[in-house]
């Protein structure tokens, strides 16, 4: 569950000092990445069709054939499961590549996850599990969200290995496969799989950061995620007598429940501001001269401003970012086109602001609807989520492999509108940032989840090389 | 299809103050006689259990062929036609005529369906299929939707055969054998066989009109002549969709609900044509002065009086019956939790006044949901328009002479509107205007068990509808 970086900039950060120009995939390394980004494009690893564990497997042989010991390579399958999102059989994969000697320090964990949100071929244009590439994009579900970085991950390792690269401490990681549904992989990698993974120091998240590029080819900038909201469903329902559609009645479950949802649209939650929004706003102000800079420095003076942070929550790029939202995704009501609906539901998708809790949300959802004809519930248990403090380590790592390729490129930090695996880390004491080195085009490529998803196809190659610089880096001195 | 009589009365009813009698209790006028045959032949009519997908209907068609085979009418003037209702269901149709030795008008149609609504033992206190007498009913599936109208319009064609009765028109009896399900009988009935059923109108036993409240006072006989069409639109949203952690301004389920605001208080035009002006001056007077009697009375008065056309729609008894009415039924939308809606989609049932086309319909419905919404109708059942039948003066004082002669004066007969359809409406849509005017009776709303449980009729009602169908052929044909 990715969020990119849709800021507009052409002024850019000082850049720090420059290294030297980064190592160039090689051809037999760019065939290898595209073969493996193709096939697992292609592998529909969709809730409820069964594919994730041929797809932990796929991945687990990669690592396989590049030498890792059969030893230290686990797929795990478990079963996931929700009232609202169905079932699966769905499995993990842990890969611990163990360091040269005494380690220097505890484990970084990789992550990453296999499974994408479902695309239906009607409402794409190419077949969204057939991996297209057309004027410079590879097109398919998965391509953002995140097989890019599952890819980048896994080949960075390969060809670090086959450059007899040796880590000084352990590297671990985990790729689960319900991280779009239930984060049941997460909540046990968290816990009872956190031997396998050595008790890490921290993880990097391969299912955030990343960065984008304008349309004119100038850097909008890169964002390291550190903070993210917490994800939350609820349901709205609505249960009504009925009746013959011949003789409608006054009272209506579809109608009252439009009307709740109607609302909900014109709701606008109390705005809010963290450690981490506080530094990425504090970037992002210096980038914007025109009225949403405005706004930003009316905000960051003034937290009261209500009305600086509804401009800033309006622009396309900032949405999210300045408080909880919650949206309404799905419908079902009725059971024949000749009756009266007797019951009617709308599932509400929130993204709650670090630290709140999603009980008082349900509460707040009540007020909002006040109609006790429409029931609220919560879909799922989840706690609030918290930030990660900025490790400088971190940072300075992510930032020089941003850098290397991207000479010039802005760096911020960032809290993710998008719920990660990274959560039950974080409750559980382990930091977690999310590093990808994927970019896009802003705002055209903002397609996770959505319809033609697509990755430039420099971008998936650019990723693999940001990895081993991130690798180098972190865990080579 | 069978339309209960859908308005209880209050206690307002006019002149029915007097001491009620039980008119279950009141002996039928037909013949012993002709009683025995009656129900001997209803007997084997309910036991047939001539369901859907049970291949049962051929008998009922063959029961009532040999009745008329009987009474002398000529095999060739004899057709059970076979046809495929619902897949795989193979049901038949019966057509017989009634030749006139010297008709003087063109032929009258006699309608009815052979075929009734599942019934489960299990569910019932007794076997459906076997038939029963007992507290003054009869009892079984198909005992008053419609075996005892397909029973009394041919037993009393019969009955009168016997007495040497010639008609003046040729009499044509067409029975379907799928009303319940899909209508194709009436369909062919209204095309393809229209050669053995062109006439200048039709009765249809499939309605009883009359009935009397607990108290036993009559509440009237309303003869459905007109009815609305059926047809089921979707309003369907499309949108770019995206992660649902970044909110767009606009999205497929928002704009799908902004439309169906508007649908919940939209409101077509009023209308009025012959049917429901007659229904509602009956209306008017049964209510007297009360508010809803007042507004009709406006109304009629003034059929620009929007205002009260809407007080009259917004009465439960009423609804449905001073317009089109469209109301939302299904909705589905979005794909993922997680995901912002491509697309949301909302199924709009719409009862379209007689006579109004479906394409006007769709267009009022784009033009109020705007143009982020697409209204399509549901190609599979594309409604075809039905006009009222016109109000025809014989048919009305031949019904009302043949109701009040076994109810009194105070069982007023007027024309309804149905808010369904039934196989009258293939009929009426391809010319030929149709009656609802069966003479069966019940208590409302105790005997209304038409597709529910334990369906039964007043044995006195089964035994009178004879004679009521004989005093229609008589008065209509003679």
């Amino acid at each position: 569950m990715r969020h990119l970086l849709a800021a507009a900039s052409v002024v850019a950060f000082a850049t720090s000092a420059q290294g030297a120009a980064p190592a160039k995939l090689t051809d037999a390394q760019r065939a290898a990445t595209h073969a493996m980004f193709e096939h697992v494009i292609n592998t529909p690893t969709v809730i409820g069709r069964h594919k994730v564990p041929e797809m932990a497997q796929y991945v687990a042989d990669q690592f396989k054939a590049a030498g890792f010991p059969e030893a230290d390579i686990h797929v795990l399958p478990y079963h996931t499961e929700s009232a609202t999102t169905g079932a699966d059989e769905t499995a993990a994969l842990i890969v611990r590549w163990r360091a040269e000697g005494t380690p220097k320090a505890k484990p970084i964990m990789l992550m990453g996850h296999m499974d994408v949100v479902e695309a239906k071929v009607e409402d794409s244009t190419t077949d969204p599990f057939v991996m297209t590439e057309r004027d410079g994009y590879y097109y398919g579900r998965g391509t953002i969200d995140m097989k890019d970085g599952i890819v980048g991950v896994t080949q960075a390792m390969i060809n670090l290995k086959a450059a007899g690269f040796k880590p000084k401490r352990d590297i671990a990681v985990l790729f689960t496969g319900d991280e779009e549904t239930n984060g049941i992989g997460a909540t046990k990698g968290a816990s009872e799989w956190l031997d396998l993974l050595g008790h890490p120091e921290y993880g990097l998240n391969a299912d955030g950061g990343g960065g984008g590029v304008n349309p004119d080819g100038s850097p909008a900038g890169f964002t390291m995620q550190s903070a993210e909201k917490t994800y939350a469903g609820y349901t709205l329902t609505v249960r009504n007598r009925g009746g013959h559609s011949s003789k409608p009645r006054k009272d209506n479950a579809i109608y009252d429940l439009m009307h709740a949802l109607e609302k909900l649209e014109a709701y606008k939650f109390t705005p809010m501001m963290g450690p981490t929004t506080r530094a990425y706003f504090q970037g992002r102000e210096k980038q914007e001269k025109g009225p949403l800079g405005d706004a930003m420095r009316r905000w960051l003076a003034n937290n009261a401003d209500t009305e600086a942070a509804d401009f800033i929550e309006a622009s396309e790029s900032e949405v999210g970012l300045t408080r909880t939202r919650c949206i309404p995704t799905r419908l079902f009501a009725g059971h024949a086109d000749n009756a009266l609906p007797q019951l009617a539901t709308a599932m509400i998708n929130c993204r709650i602001f670090p630290g709140v809790d999603p009980n008082a949300i349900k509460s707040e959802l009540e007020r909002i609807v006040a109609n006790p004809q429409v029931v609220v519930t919560r879909n799922d248990d989840r706690v609030a989520s918290l930030g990660s403090p900025l490790r400088p380590d971190v940072t300075g790592a992510y930032t020089r492999a941003v850098q290397a390729l991207h000479p010039g490129m802005p760096v911020f930090p960032e809290m993710s509108t998008g719920a990660t695996d990274g959560r039950p880390f974080r409750v559980a004491g382990v930091p977690i940032y999310g590093t990808n080195g994927g970019w896009v085009v802003v705002p055209v490529d903002f397609r996770a989840h959505g319809k033609d998803e697509r990755i430039p196809v420099q971008s998936l190659y650019d990723n693999v090389v940001h990895w081993q610089l991130m690798l180098r880096d972190l865990a080579g001195k | 299809m069978k339309r209960a009589i859908l308005f209880a009365l209050a206690t307002c009813l006019a002149g029915a103050a007097t001491a009620a009698t039980d008119p279950r209790t009141v002996p039928t006028q037909l013949s012993p006689e002709w009683q025995a045959k009656t129900r001997a032949v209803f007997k084997q009519a309910i036991e047939i259990p001539s369901v859907h997908n049970r291949g049962q209907t051929q008998k009922m068609a063959e029961l009532l062929a040999s009745q008329f085979r009987a009474a002398g009418i000529p095999d060739a003037d004899i057709h059970i036609m076979p046809y495929e209702a619902l897949p795989g269901d193979n049901t038949v149709a019966l057509i017989v005529r009634w030749r006139s030795p010297k008709a003087t008008q063109k032929p009258m149609l006699v309608l009815g369906h052979m075929d009734v609504v599942e019934a489960k033992r299990e569910d019932w206190k007794f076997d459906p299929f076997v038939f029963r007498e007992e507290g003054g009913y009869f009892l079984g599936r198909g005992s008053s939707d419609m075996k005892n109208g397909d029973v009394a319009t041919t037993m009393a064609a019969v009955k009168l055969m016997s007495q040497g009765f010639k008609p003046n028109r040729d009499i044509i009896f067409f029975y379907s054998g799928d009303e319940e399900t899909r209508g194709v009988g009436a369909t062919l009935g209204a095309t393809k066989w229209r050669n053995l059923t062109e006439a200048e109108f039709g009765l249809n036993a499939d309605g009883g009109c009359g009935g009397y409240d607990r108290q036993f006072r009559p509440i009237g006989c309303g003869i459905s002549m007109a009815e609305k069409t059926f047809q089921t639109y979707f309003f369907t949203t499309h949108n770019p969709g995206g992660h649902s952690s970044r909110p767009r301004p606009d999205n497929a389920i928002y704009d799908l609900t902004d439309a169906l605001e508007k649908l919940r208080t939209h409101r077509f035009q009023p209308m009025l044509n012959e049917t429901t002006r007659g229904y509602f001056t009956e209306r008017s007077r049964q209510e007297g002065d009360s508010a809803l009697g007042q507004a009709m009375r406006r109304w009629l008065a003034n059929p620009g009086d929007g205002a009260a056309a809407d007080e009259i729609e917004a009465n439960p008894l009423e609804v449905g019956l001073t317009r089109t009415r469209c109301v939302a039924t299904m909705l589905e939308g979005g794909h993922a939790d997680n995901a912002l809606p491509q697309s949301a989609k909302a199924t709009v049932n719409c009862r379209i006044f007689p006579g109004v086309q479906p394409k006007d319909v769709q267009a009022e419905l784009q033009a109020m949901a705007g143009p982020k919404v697409e209204v399509t109708p549901d190609p599979n059942y594309i409604g075809e328009p039905t006009p009222a039948s016109p109000v025809r003066p014989d048919v009305l004082k031949a019904v009302t002479a043949a109701v009040q002669h076994f109810h009194g004066k105070d069982m007023h007969v007027f024309p309804v509107m149905s808010t369904g359809a039934s196989d009258g409406s293939f009929f009426r849509a391809k010319g030929i205007p149709v009656y609802d005017v069966d003479g069966s009776w019940g208590i409302s709303p105790d005997d209304e068990r038409a597709h529910g449980l334990d369906e039964r009729i007043p044995v006195r009602a089964m035994y009178d509808d004879v004679l009521h169908w004989e005093m229609l052929y008589k008065a209509l044909a003679g």
